[in-house]
């Protein structure tokens, strides 16, 4: 940090130069930095996040930031919950009716069969650009309806991609609100679930959106 | 699934890369080394709280620079309320260079050119430390206070003048004297 050449009154300004060129003593901004890091790390970006003991799907957790839901898991403990959202998002999590008030009232409203869609800001940052392209393929199959795995790689441009498909999907950060159960396999079969119970969990969501599938409950037992 | 949140790693470059920078003109602006180091924590508090909503993000150490300008100015007005404290002046000087060391070496000096530089309009101040000892260039400086390029042109001209001035009148009466006994 030189001080600018070419100024006019360089000379007279010598006694000022001399107060102000050096700057601070480098242990001061080594500290202050220091600081900054701790002070970073306390606030650092926050989630926030509600959690529903007894849902109809059992035990559900919903997490927003400021740009919108970013996780809901299916049957994980609250301190399972809490660990897994810090681990992935590096943030500092809160639990906060407030920040996830509509969200939670959208998906209680939803498995209650009050309301038929939803209507929430969602952040993917937590997603591959890949897994973003599926998981929005997803989000666009109308409620009752069903694709296949091999329907929506299509439909993404890589028609090969079934297998990497279901993966992405079964990383779906946001289940129910993106309706990644609504993809089944080419035979029909329900193929998998990785939240709440599984496959059980799956076909109850889309008996109550009334999915026509036939062989949709073939071989679930509770 | 340990992906990081693109905005955590764009902010962490902002810490990285302007940190010290905008330390050294807190500490320039406030000549109090906790002082700066409060208002270094304010100011990017304040930014990574706005940074996800920052739509335009090509003038980051303007923006940063800005922010740290109204934290400064925010703790000065607070803390003159309070007390004027402008006389603990030790360790003030942070390894001047010998040569000038030895012009300043005398603390009335010191406590005259930061008591000049403190007189001059807010702006002014700014511009001048903006431009000489932070390296920003006019339209940068605008960019910080809300002018045009000229008019942080003439803001450091005429901050450098009136040192010029007062450091000079000033100087006519005490420097003679000195001199001799340091010799």
């Amino acid at each position: 940090m030189s001080r600018v050449k070419g100024e006019r009154g360089i000379g007279a300004l010598s006694e000022v130069d001399a107060a102000y060129e050096a700057g601070p003593k480098a242990e001061w901004v080594t500290a202050a930095q220091a600081r900054l890091q701790r002070t970073l790390a306390a606030e650092g970006p926050q989630v926030f996040y509600d959690y529903l003991p007894h849902s109809p799907v059992g035990r559900v957790g919903v997490a927003a930031n400021e740009r919108g839901v970013i996780a809901l898991d299916i049957g994980l403990g609250e301190r399972d919950f809490v660990d897994r959202l810090k681990r992935r998002t590096r943030a500092g999590v809160r639990r906060s009716a407030d920040h996830v008030g509509t969200a939670i009232r959208q998906l209680e409203e939803y498995l209650s069969g009050a309301r038929t869609s939803f209507d929430l800001p969602i952040d993917l940052s937590l997603t591959s650009a890949f897994q973003r392209q599926v998981l929005l393929a997803a989000l666009a199959i109308p409620r009752g309806e069903t694709r296949t795995y091999r329907q929506v790689a299509r439909r993404i441009g890589r028609p090969k991609a079934a297998r990497a498909v279901g993966q992405a999907l079964g990383h779906n950060p946001l289940p129910i609100i993106i309706p990644c159960h609504r993809v089944l396999g080419s035979d029909g079969s329900l193929h998998g679930y990785s939240g709440g119970r599984g496959l059980a969990t799956k076909a109850w969501l889309l008996q109550l959106e009334g999915a026509r599938a036939p062989q949709l409950l073939n071989g679930i037992s509770e | 699934m340990e992906t990081r949140s693109v905005t955590d790693a764009a902010f962490e470059v902002l810490v990285e890369r302007y940190s010290a920078e905008i330390y050294a003109y807190l500490w320039r602006l406030l000549r109090d080394p906790e002082q700066a180091s409060d208002c270094l924590q304010d100011t990017y508090l304040r930014a990574l709280r706005a940074f996800p909503r920052l739509r335009h993000r090509d003038h980051l150490r303007a923006w940063l620079y800005t922010i740290a300008t109204h934290r400064a100015r925010t703790l000065q007005r607070e803390a003159a309320r309070r007390s004027r404290r402008q006389e603990d002046l030790k360790d003030e000087i942070a390894d001047p260079r010998p040569s000038v060391a030895k012009r300043v070496a005398d603390r009335e000096m010191l406590r005259r050119v930061l008591q000049a530089v403190d007189r001059l309009p807010e702006k002014q101040k700014q511009a001048l430390i903006l431009r000489r000892y932070q390296g920003l260039g006019y339209a940068e400086i605008a960019a910080v206070q809300g002018g045009s390029p000229a008019a942080a042109r003439t803001n450091v001209h005429l901050a450098q003048e009136r040192l010029k001035n007062w450091l000079q009148a000033e100087g006519a009466e005490s420097r003679t004297p000195r001199r001799r006994s340091g010799a």
